[in-house]
């Protein structure tokens, strides 16, 4: 049962698991990291920075909201299509958060760097203001319905 | 192969108070963490607004009821139902109903993308205790075979990790400079946790030499590799130290925790059943018959 459930679901029918965590050595990879800023989006840049310091606002630590990391991270790197059914599930994980506050998440991409270095980027990726959703206009991303 | 199954479950010794004593505790442990990833998960449930990434069953059936209304909360109130009715002995299938509930559970708060393994050796451990009362009417049956099921799926579990490193990267996996990846990647994910970069020594070490990262991470699949030996009797305690050491390495160079996991490895690695058994040889007579009477009722 165990051979067919994990051949059959991409190795992973939990409790049952073939556990490729880390298997990938030196693959490039991509989290997310949340700023707080001003609750209009007033003023924002998307331009790509490389360091934390560059960022914009105020960091937005997730662990005092207790949404999980993975998450945010996830749905920068997985989501195929941004359509309106996603934001809202996007924005629900904010839920009261947005109220008073706008949010802008970045996309951070890392890659070995030769010879011995890793780089980092943060991109812009989503602005979420109280009423509104933006996406880096400098990103071609395949949305439908937007708001 | 009568070597392997004698070492797992051992069918055929006298069971002793100590073993039973000890059972009743595991149970326990595992059942404080079927709970706490029900409640947990239960309450995140309801955060979440839509199936990114569709995994066991829900491949099968649309798993948005999940979302709304309480549902994930109702759930973890079933499961926590169920394993209490199969650890009071009132439910010979309590276990088995808490399993699929709990799958149910795990689908959905992980349809956000992540796949996470915290919590699947309690998983597995769980499964062994939802066939254990299927498979064998003796008590004394049921809990060895739990443990053997447990040994069984665990060792293979970590071997399983470290096949998937070498089939993916190959022996290469090794190179320090991964480690100097992973290292950057939970740096970000702590950053976005604590709002702050902060680096363990063990991380600084790892960062300051290729070659130590080399060597922290060929200590990590060498033991992934071997877990196999926790098959075993004379070997168990020896590799499964050298697995709680790698989580507690993997906690200092990735900052990530694996506190499940650790629980069950301390508990099945060392005979702690012989040392109550031992510590109940001090005890005089009248109160020693008495915790034995109460192990055989109680278990």
């Amino acid at each position: 049962m165990y051979a067919l459930l994990t051949a059959t679901h991409l190795g992973e029918f939990w409790p049952f698991s073939i556990y490729p965590m880390f298997s990938r050595g030196g693959h490039p990879w991509v989290r997310a990291v949340v700023r707080e800023v001003p609750a209009g989006g007033e003023g924002i840049s998307w331009q790509t920075v490389h360091t934390p310091e560059a960022l914009p606002g105020h960091p937005f630590p997730l662990g005092e909201t207790g949404i999980n990391q993975n998450d945010i991270a996830n749905f920068v790197s997985k989501s195929a299509v941004w359509d309106a059914q996603r934001i809202r599930g996007m924005r629900k994980l904010f839920r009261s958060t947005l109220d008073e506050v706008g949010l802008l998440i970045y996309r951070v991409e890392g890659r070995l760097h030769e010879p011995d270095s890793v780089a980092v980027t943060y991109t812009p990726f989503i602005l979420l203001t109280p009423d509104s959703t933006y996406f880096n206009p400098g990103l071609s991303l395949p949305t439908s319905d937007a708001r | 192969m009568n070597r392997l199954l004698k070492n797992l479950f051992d069918f055929e010794r006298p069971e002793t108070t100590g073993e039973r004593l000890f059972y009743r505790l595991f149970e326990l442990a595992v059942l404080y963490w079927v709970l706490h990833f029900a409640w947990d998960w239960g309450f995140y449930i309801q955060r979440i607004g839509e199936v990114v990434l569709p995994l066991g069953i829900a491949q099968y059936i649309d798993i948005s009821f999940m979302f709304e209304h309480g549902v994930s909360l109702l759930n973890a109130g079933a499961i926590t139902v169920a394993a209490a009715l199969a650890f009071f002995r009132r439910w010979r299938y309590g276990y088995l109903a808490a399993l699929l509930l709990l799958h149910l559970q795990y689908v959905s708060r992980f349809c956000l993308g992540e796949i996470s393994h915290g919590s699947n050796i309690i998983g597995m451990v769980l499964v062994g205790m939802a066939l254990a009362p299927l498979c064998f009417d003796d008590r004394d049956r049921q809990r060895r075979f739990v443990f053997g099921f447990s040994y069984f799926f665990l060792g293979l579990g970590y071997v399983s990790a470290a096949v998937c490193k070498l089939v993916a990267s190959g022996p290469g996996w090794v190179d320090g400079r991964h480690l100097w990846m992973w290292i950057a990647e939970r740096t970000v994910d702590t950053f976005s946790i604590t709002g702050e970069i902060h680096y363990t020594w063990v991380q600084e070490l790892a960062l300051s030499a290729v070659p130590i990262a080399t060597l922290i991470l060929t200590f990590g699949l060498l033991a992934e590799f071997f877990a196999f030996l926790m098959w075993f009797k004379r070997t168990r305690p020896y590799i499964m130290t050298l697995l709680l050491t790698m989580h507690i390495g993997i906690l200092l160079s990735m900052q990530i925790n694996f506190p499940a996991n650790n629980v069950m490895l301390l508990l099945l690695a060392y005979p702690w059943h012989a040392w109550i058994d031992r510590g109940l040889a001090h005890l005089g007579a009248t109160a020693f018959e008495r915790i034995r009477r109460a192990s055989l009722r109680f278990t």
